[in-house]
Parts: structure tokens; sequence; C-alpha cells
């Protein structure tokens, strides 16, 4: 078991300010899936994949990450599981600016452990995703579709238990948020757990499971029966 | 260690992107150190020539000179010209007394006076020197042609003179002047000597000096008995303290000064050992040096504060990169350091810049101080400017980077994102 929630609550700000995002979540997440988290704006999809990310902390409940309680965890803790085991991509992609592609996907690398081969890893990840040929581009250099696969080999460059996906075809034409997700998609046929959030169905049903938020709640959460399969004239991960 | 060289690294990338900034936010401090060094440099410059300055006047004297006498401390008068007081008590029979002090080899007297200098059609307005003849073996002064006047010739007030060498020029150009009558007060007289060329010191152009007896001086001229100063040889320096007490002693004595207290603004007398002069101008170097340097420090502070608001910028531009690098792995300290380092290397930067600046300036300084005929301004930049230059530019990255920095470091990831 990957992630276990129980209970989930999340609440924002204190007394009179308090917003309760999340109102008692509970789900498992095994090694090897590939969810979709769906719902409309402001159901809490963000603020689940931060809490699941480590990025944030729940207000109440539990949450074991690879069987362990991440509540007694500190910053520093939180920060090196971060580094080691999750892979995050975003909407609006955030590359460095002005740092080249092989420099942003070597920016996991500076806070990790390893030491060794850092550039050699980086270029064999973009190679993987199709950029070998864009290595020493700017990030302003390069489109939207090749931007998030950037942002895909940064989050893979270390290797995770698992990528946090948050809208990744949010600000992508058809065309590219297509390639960004026939990638994602091999990937979890190579058997990394992707954690995807959307509220557009057909991204979602790329996932084999899809977990329905509505007002922090979960009002669904079940298996894809007629799974989207992303065809592309290339295939991406080889 | 590691950390720390990925740390530069990054922080030193982030420089180089943002060029134009970085060189306007360093400008301030680089300014502020050249200015450090240049003030440390100028004042060993200004220092060495003081020094070199002093010994050509030669260490083995002691001075004697007029100045009137106070009750407060510190307010006398040089050579007793301000107000209209004259002191008119120093006079050649206190130099006879002096002279028999055992540590005494031999004394000059001198007074001044402002004179016109005629030959033929030229004038030339010359400062006067009245002296006795040893002058000539107690002063650095030499003869280049010709010959000083003699003790008889003082004494019988001859009218012989002997001219610095711009006043030969001026007056004679390149023809010779030896033996030539020159009118001074309409009387005639003769030139005797040349002087070599010495240069001006201390704001004294030796050269613009004409010389004659001084009992000539005296009494054809300005008509009084009294001197203005008196140079006494010595034979040992080492005990140079104590003949200056005997002197004063003595001169207390010969103008009934009651001063038990041997306080020295009771007396209308001041004298001066060479160890004192150079002790005098060292102290005023030093104290131009230090005033100095703290409106430097003020100016470095405005430069801190300068680096510290860009850094404050640095950070709330950077919100969204602080909140990347922090779901990517990047602890509290990881992002404080990068900060800090980055600030630090600015002003480490600055420093480097300004110190190279500060050289360069220092020596064009010298050098320009040289060509106007301070000739012993040395070009040294002493250890301790570059020490205060790099202590203040690390110090201040610190100081400055550190609030700047701990922002960032308590960035929460998530808002960093939203952004
Ligand atoms: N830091 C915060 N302080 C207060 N309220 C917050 C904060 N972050 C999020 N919220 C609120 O929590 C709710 C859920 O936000 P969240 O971003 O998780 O929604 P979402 O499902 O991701 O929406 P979208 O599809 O628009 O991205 C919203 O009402 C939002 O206003
Ligand atoms: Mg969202």
């Amino acid at each position: 078991m990957l992630i276990k929630i129980q209970n989930l609550k999340k609440q924002y700000g204190e007394e009179e300010l308090i917003t309760k995002v999340l109102h008692g979540l509970s789900f498992t997440i095994n090694q090897g899936e590939f969810i979709s988290i769906m719902g409309p704006s402001g159901s809490g999809k963000s603020t689940l994949m931060h809490i699941l990310g480590l990025l944030d902390r729940l207000t109440k409940g539990q949450y074991e990450f690879e069987g362990q309680d991440v509540s007694k965890l500190d910053d520093n803790q939180l920060a090196k599981l971060r580094n080691e085991k999750i892979g995050f991509v975003f909407q609006a992609f955030h590359l460095l600016p002005k740092t080249t592609v092989l420099e942003n996907v070597m920016l996991p690398l500076a806070y990790s452990s390893d030491k060794k081969n850092h550039i050699a890893k980086a270029k064999k990840i973009l190679e993987s995703v199709d950029l070998g040929h864009r290595l020493n581009y700017y990030s302003n250099q390069i489109s939207g579709g090749e931007k998030q696969r950037v942002a895909i080999a940064r989050a893979l460059v270390n290797n995770p238990s698992v990528i946090f996906a948050d809208e990744p075809t949010g600000n992508l034409d058809s065309k590219s948020g297509k390639q960004v997700m026939e990638l994602l998609q091999n990937l979890n046929d190579q058997g990394n757990t992707i954690i995807l959030v959307t509220h557009e169905t057909q991204t979602a049903e790329h996932a084999n499971r899809i977990i329905q938020l509505k007002d922090g709640l979960i009002v669904n959460d079940s298996s894809v029966k007629n799974k989207r399969i992303a065809k592309n004239e290339k295939i991406l991960v080889k | 260690m590691n950390e720390i060289l990925k740390t530069i690294s990054i922080a030193l990338k982030a420089m180089k992107k943002n060029k134009i900034r970085t060189s306007l936010t360093i400008l301030g401090m680089v300014i502020g150190v050249a200015s450090v060094i240049i003030v440390f440099s100028a004042g060993a410059g200004i220092e060495s020539l003081i020094v070199s300055q002093i010994q050509s006047f030669g260490t083995d004297i002691i001075q004697t000179e007029i100045k009137i006498p106070s009750n407060k401390k510190g307010s006398d008068n040089s050579l007793g010209i301000v107000q209209g007081v004259q002191i008119t008590s120093l006079n050649l029979d206190d130099l006879k007394d002096l002279n028999k002090l055992a540590n005494i080899q031999n004394t000059y007297a001198g007074i001044l006076g402002q004179e016109q200098l005629n030959y033929k059609n030229e004038t030339k307005a010359t400062t006067l020197m009245g002296v006795t003849a040893s002058f000539i073996d107690i002063d650095k002064s030499e003869i280049d042609i010709g010959r000083f006047f003699t003790d008889a010739e003082d004494k019988s007030l001859a009218k012989v003179i002997i001219l610095g060498n711009k006043i030969k020029n001026e007056l004679f150009g390149n023809s010779d002047a030896l033996g030539k009558f020159v009118k001074l007060n309409k009387t005639n007289y003769q030139i005797i000597g040349i002087m070599k060329e010495r240069g001006a010191m201390l704001g004294m152009d030796f050269d613009e000096y004409a010389y004659i007896p001084l009992r000539t001086i005296q009494k054809r001229i300005m008509g009084v008995d009294h001197i203005l100063y008196m140079t006494h040889g010595i034979y040992n320096t080492e005990i140079a303290e104590n003949t200056a007490e005997e002197i004063r002693e003595i001169l207390r004595d010969n103008h009934n000064i009651n001063n038990p207290d041997k306080d020295a603004a009771l007396d209308d007398f001041r004298v001066t050992t060479m160890k004192e002069m150079m002790d005098m101008m060292g102290t005023i170097t030093k104290y131009i040096t230090l005033l100095l340097l703290a409106i430097i420090i003020i100016s470095l502070i405005v430069g801190g504060v300068g680096v510290m608001n860009i850094m404050y910028v640095i950070v709330s531009e950077r919100t969204s990169e602080i909140g990347l690098r922090k779901a990517l792995g990047a602890n509290k300290s990881n992002i404080m350091l990068q900060f800090l380092i980055e600030s630090i290397l600015v002003t480490f930067l600055s420093a480097l810049l300004g110190i190279i600046l500060g050289v360069i300036m220092s020596y064009l300084i010298s050098i320009i101080a040289t060509m106007n005929g301070f000739k012993e301004w040395e070009f040294i930049i002493p250890i301790k400017a570059y020490i205060t230059a790099f202590l203040f530019s690390i110090i201040s990255g610190l100081l400055f980077g550190v609030y700047p920095a701990r922002k960032a470091a308590k960035l929460d990831p998530i808002t960093a994102l939203r952004k």
C-alpha cells in the first residue's frame, strides 16, 4: 500500500475565518495505480493533492505514506520524502526562467543525497520523453507541450514512488495535451503510480480509477470501464 | 561542503541572469569599498610624504619659535602673527645662552620679511629670510654657485644676498647673476650666491626664498631687534626631549615667565623636537583617516541597505521559484542558505570590484601627487584596508541578507506555488 488516508479533514484559517475544505475522506492507493481525482472547481482537488503530496498538513484524520504516519514527521523530513518519493507536475509548468531544460530537470537532484551523475541522469530522462534535442534550450524557448514534458522529466528524475499531476493539460492545446496524457499513460504502463487531478471527464478517463469530489466529500470512487488510450504518431516512452 | 558549493553555483547562476540589476545593486557597495581603499592608501601616502619631508629637515634639530602665550590651552597662535600681536621677546641673547647647552652643537636664528626685489625692469615679490651665518651649516639647503655670507658680514650689516633658484631664473633667466646687484628697498644688494634647487615642502617653496644676513634685515629693513625662530643642531637625538626642556627653562628665565607648572600655554615660545613633529603629523593623519572612514562606513551601510532592499525584491519575485524548490525537496536551510549566499556573494563581489577600483584610483592619486611636486608620496595600500573591505563586505552580506533569506525560507510552498 502506497497511500492510506482515513477520515482526512482540512480547513484553512483560524476562528471566524475558517474555511472547511475537506470533510473526512478515506481511501487507499496502491503502487502502480493510475488515479484521476475529479470534481468541480473549488471542490478541494488541489487541496487534497497538496496534502497527499506532503506539501501541506491535514487538520484531522490519518495519513500513512508507504506505511509511515506522516503527521509525526517534521518539515525537513517531509522535504526529504518529497524529494525522494514524490514527483510533481503542475498546470503552470513551474520551470525556472532563464534556465536550460537540462538544468531544470537537474533541480531535484540538487537537494538529493545522491551526489553523482546528475547530468547523465537528467539527460537520460529527457531523452526518454523525447527531448534529447532540447537539452540546452532555455525554458522560454520551448513550446507548452515541451515545457510540460520537461516538468514530467523533472518529476521523474529522482525515480519517485508516485507522480502527482494537477491539471497537467490545463494550459495545453489538445494535441500537446494528448501527448502529455500518452506520456503519463506509458509511465503508468511501466509501473509508475500516477495521481492526476482534473475536472475534464475525457482526461480523467485515461486513468484506471476515478475519485470524484464534491464540496469536500467523495461522491464516487470507482474503476474506469472504458479506459481511454491516448494514441499518437510517436511512442514517447522507450 | 558540497551543499554550499551547490548553493553558490545556484546563486551565481541567479546573479548572472540579472546582470543589470546585480550591477546596480552592488554599485553603492563598490564605491563604498573603493573609498575605504582610497582613504587608507591616501592616509598612508600623506603620512609617508610628511615623514619624509620632516626627515628632510633633519632629525637632529630642535625648533624654537615665538608664539602668543595664552591661558587657554590649544588656542595659541603660531608665530604670533594673528591678531596683530607681535612677540618680540626672542632675540640673539637667547641664542647665545642656548648655545651653551651641552647637547646643542650650533644654532641659527631667523626672521621673515616680504619685500620686492628689483633687477633692471624685473620685479619679484620675495620672501626674505634673514638668518645668521650658521644657517648654511644646520639647514639642509645647499649653495649651488658662489657662497653663503659669513658671520662677519652678518655682524657688519653687509648688503649681500643669496637667491633661491626660482628667483634667480625669474630675474636673470639663463644669464649670470653672481656679483650682480639687485635692489631691495631702493638699496643695492650684491648677489654672492645662488641656492641649489630644493623644491617645495610642507607648503614652503624654498626656491622662492632669498637669504640676507639676520642683522642686515633687522637693522636696515625691518628696524627690529627680535627674531622669529631658532633652529638648533644637536649632537644626540636620543636626549632631544631633555634638551628641549632645558631650552624652555632658559627661555622662561630669560623672558621672566613665571611658570612653575611648566604649562606650555603660558610660554611666549614653543620648542619642538623633530620626533614630536612627526608624532603630531602622524596623529593628525590618523584622525583625518578615521574621520573619513566613519563617513565611508555610513555610505557602506547605505549600500548594505540597498543590498537588503534588492534581496527583498528578489525574494518576492521568486516566491514561485521558492515554492517549487520546496516542492522538489528543498528544506528551510537550503532556501535560507541560497539567499544568504546570494547576498554574501553580492557584497563579496562588490568588495572585490571596489578593491580593484580603489587600488587603481589610489595608484592614480599617487601618480598625480608625485607629478605635482609631492615626490615622496608613496603608493601604499595597507593590509588593513583589504581586511576592512572584505570583513565589511561579508558582515554586511550576512547582516543585510539574513532577513530577506529568513523571509524566503519561511514561505509556505503552497501559497508560493499558487501565485
Ligand atoms: N490557503 C487557503 N486559505 C483559505 N482557503 C483556501 C486556501 N486554499 C484553498 N482554499 C479554498 O479551498 C477550496 C478548495 O480549493 P482547491 O484549490 O483545493 O480547489 P480545486 O478543486 O483544486 O479547484 P480548481 O478546480 O479551481 O483548481 C476553495 O474554496 C478555496 O477557496
Ligand atoms: Mg486546483
